[in-house]
């Protein structure tokens, strides 16, 4: 039994606002596979649910040459799954979504949703780290832009202000020639929370953006490494440089899920194999 | 059943804890409903209690074992997870839809056929992930089935009595429905 709530379901973002502002404890639903579990085990309790799937605006996924990809905040992540523009530009997010949980949730679970909830080692987070991608959030006082790696401020914590809500993100247009990967380790194969997770890019410019998580209290670029990968080709040697390397720049826990030395291991070798993957293509 | 409170021109229904109820319209199975349901009930108490639909289980309640697997708006969805007021609108689609009378759908029969199933509490759902598989992708390959059946738990089976059955399902759907 959950506990008493009012249903609310607008049909634009300007009530949606407007309603969040009279009521800022509500709750927002999209695809509601983190919000029910938590009200379904009294772990979350609230007087209003706003069902933000009326809004129509939120629904658009489209890519602009130039611009880049714009994912609305009630775009399902299969519908990432299956797109095969995303799967050519933009892969490490192609391969994150086919990744998440199971195919039912997956027709549920939203992109945005994954990134709200902002847990530490939340599927989608590390590709939208390697892409910069800026979130776009609208509320009381107009519209504002952050960038991702300014929305992840503590475990399950965000940046968002009181009466604000997600309307999209949009991941910047990449260039011929930009490569990425995903890889993520978990206890079972499929339907399962990331041990650890990690997304590799590389530019056509030869620059290197690696994005974690499960390994912080929060999904993570690693910047320092990215710098020592600066002037590093892609090859057998820098893989295993990286497979060493990569845990002087992570902080995980132990916890249910996995030990903090099994981590560091986890993220070693994971590094390793993308960078191998990537060199099997043709990457230096 | 109806207070003196009007919304749009229509009256509430509020429900025994006091909230006004949610007007819905939806499809099951082919046949139409209207409905003021509370705000707090799940689209799986909405078919189980209200709709009397039985066939469609609830496991663990959270989405992780995929016993209360419908299809809704064609897409595979985890009942349990939806409430019943977001189903406004919607076309679904349960294990009593899958036949036709007495006679059983092609992917009922082979999951007889290869005994994929012992105490049948999954089965629903893994018919409905099944449908929603063969939907998609006629000619599924063993790991696409794999894949599609990853969020529903079988306990008794081992899964490859269920695996055979689909594989043999997709085979005789390409070969009798033309």
């Amino acid at each position: 039994m959950l506990s008493k709530f009012e249903y609310v379901k607008p049909e634009t973002l300007e009530e949606a606002v407007g309603f969040l502002g009279s009521h800022p404890e509500t709750k927002i639903l999209a695809g509601g596979t983190d919000l029910m579990v938590l009200l379904r085990r009294n772990l979350l309790i609230t007087d209003h649910i706003l069902d933000i799937k009326g809004i129509q605006d939120l629904d658009r996924l489209e890519y602009k040459r130039g611009e880049g990809l714009y994912i609305g905040a009630t775009v399902r992540v299969n519908e990432i799954a299956e797109n095969s523009m995303i799967q050519k530009k933009y892969r490490a997010l192609h391969q994150a979504a086919g990744a998440l949980a199971s195919h039912q949730l997956r027709n549920r679970a939203t992109l945005v949703g994954n990134i709200c909830n902002a847990s530490p080692g939340a599927d989608l987070s590390s590709p939208l780290l390697v892409f910069n991608a800026k979130v776009h959030v609208q509320g009381p006082e107009g519209k504002r832009e952050l960038k991702i790696e300014d929305f992840f401020t503590g475990v399950k914590k965000n940046a968002l202000e009181k009466g604000e809500i997600v309307t999209g993100i949009l991941l910047p247009e990449v260039n011929d020639g930009d490569t990425s990967y995903f890889k993520k380790q978990s206890r079972v194969k499929g339907h399962d929370l990331a041990t650890v997770g990690i997304s590799i890019r590389r530019t056509a410019e030869k620059e290197t953006l690696v994005g974690m998580a499960a390994i912080a209290p929060t999904p993570i670029r690693l910047r320092e490494l990215e710098k020592k990968l600066k002037n590093r080709d892609f090859n057998e040697e820098t893989a295993e440089w990286l497979k060493v390397e990569i845990k002087h720049h992570l902080k995980p826990i132990s916890d249910v899920r996995a030990s903090k030395e099994y981590r560091f291991l986890a993220s070693g070798a994971l590094g390793k194999k993308i960078m191998m993957a990537m060199i099997e293509e043709g990457v230096k | 059943m109806c207070s003196t409170a009007k919304k749009k021109g229509n009256c509430i229904e509020y429900t025994d804890s006091g909230l006004p109820k949610t007007a819905i319209r939806f499809e099951v199975n082919g046949d139409n409903f209207e409905k003021k349901v509370d705000p707090t009930m799940t689209l799986l108490q909405l078919l189980n209690n209200e709709l009397k639909l039985f066939g469609t289980k609830e496991g663990c309640g959270e989405g992780e074992c995929g016993a209360c697997s419908i299809i809704m708006n064609g897409k595979a969805v985890n009942s349990c997870l939806v409430l019943a007021a977001e189903a406004d609108g919607a076309s679904i689609l349960t294990v009593e839809g899958l036949g036709q009378g007495n006679k059983l759908s092609i992917l009922q029969q082979e999951f007889i056929k290869y005994d994929a199933l012992q105490c049948g509490f999954c089965t629903p759902g893994m018919l409905m992930s099944a449908r929603s598989l063969l939907d998609r992708d006629k000619d599924p390959n063993d790991d696409e089935i794999k894949e599609a059946i990853e969020g529903n738990f079988c306990r008794c089976t081992g899964y490859i009595p269920i695996i055979d059955a689909i594989r043999s399902a997709a085979k005789r759907e390409r070969e009798e429905l033309k």
